[in-house]
């Protein structure tokens, strides 16, 4: 599953766009792979229940990467992705599924450069942001 | 517990240089992790097709640490009296196309430290840092990133 590619002139501000992410325990080890952050409360139930937690939960990191990649697909193979930001607020138990999604909130032109700028982040199915950011590409 | 003279006076301070490798395989292990589909990121020849040298790294994959037995895993710009880390928040900066292949080197400044009142834990340190990722082979700065680092 991706969103598809924009570009500057049809992107409209108010429109969101969204990616679900399952975060099963085979996924949060290959992350643990991906990122070399082996703590244990992310793949070991054991030891997440004696640190206090109910179960294990997803990297705060996976969350961030997962906002690199919807503005990725949004900006495409002729955008790029400027910068984007996120704040690791609350945790997410593993085995929910996530929704990523990204706002836009303005569009502007800087220095010869199409931007749009976004609110995004990540989402419980309750509706809960625990992964609040703003981030800006460029769009052809 | 206030900032201490040593605390206050690695504000502004850089670590060393770590030498980061970005693998294929790496890349490879970043997409599966992140669920990303665009061939670029995994596929030689599609990535040779659209002129690049080699498969690209997504946004924020700016490769690993070189791994050795018993090595440090940071440098820490002084001594901190809190034992339990949570990662606040990130943000990334990508500046140029990271290629599998590459090696960066990386130099994280720290940009702020404060020690706050907490409910939860009584006391927070709050840790700003930059790190900037150079490549090797032709100095270019390929992204930035900062960090907000919690002890407790």
């Amino acid at each position: 599953m991706a969103v598809d590619a924009q570009t500057y002139d049809k992107i409209e501000v108010g429109q969101e766009f969204t990616l679900e992410e399952a975060t099963d325990s085979q996924r949060l080890v290959i992350w643990a792979a991906a990122s070399g952050d082996f703590y244990q409360i992310h793949y070991d139930d054991n030891f997440a229940k004696n640190n206090k937690l109910p179960d294990i939960i997803v990297h705060g990191a996976l969350k961030g990467m997962w906002v690199g990649k919807i503005l990725d697909q949004i900006a495409g193979t002729d955008g790029w992705v400027k910068e984007w930001d996120v704040a690791y607020r609350s945790m997410d138990i593993a085995r929910e599924p996530i929704t990523v999604f990204a706002k836009v909130t303005g569009k502007r032109e800087e220095n010869g450069e199409k931007l749009v700028d976004f609110e995004c982040g990540t989402r419980k199915t309750d509706g809960t942001v625990t992964t609040p950011g703003t981030g800006t590409v460029r769009l052809p | 517990m206030e900032l201490t003279p040593e605390m206050k006076a690695a504000i502004g301070k850089s670590t060393d240089t770590t030498t980061y490798e970005v693998t294929s395989l790496g890349i490879r292990t970043f997409c599966r992790a992140v669920g990303y589909e665009n061939p670029l990121y995994f596929d030689d020849e599609a990535a040779s097709k659209a002129g690049h040298p080699a498969i690209i790294a997504p946004p924020g994959y700016l490769g690993m640490p070189v791994w050795a037995p018993g090595a440090a895993r940071r440098q820490e710009l002084f001594k901190s009296p809190f034992t339990r880390n949570l990662n606040g928040g990130t943000a990334v900066e990508p500046l140029e196309h990271v290629y599998a292949g590459d090696v960066l080197e990386a130099v994280t400044t720290l940009t702020n430290l404060d020690i706050l009142p907490s409910k939860a834990y009584g006391q927070l340190m709050v840790r700003k840092s930059e790190t900037i990722y150079t490549r090797k082979s032709d100095g270019k700065v390929v992204a930035k990133t900062r960090g907000t680092s919690l002890s407790y």
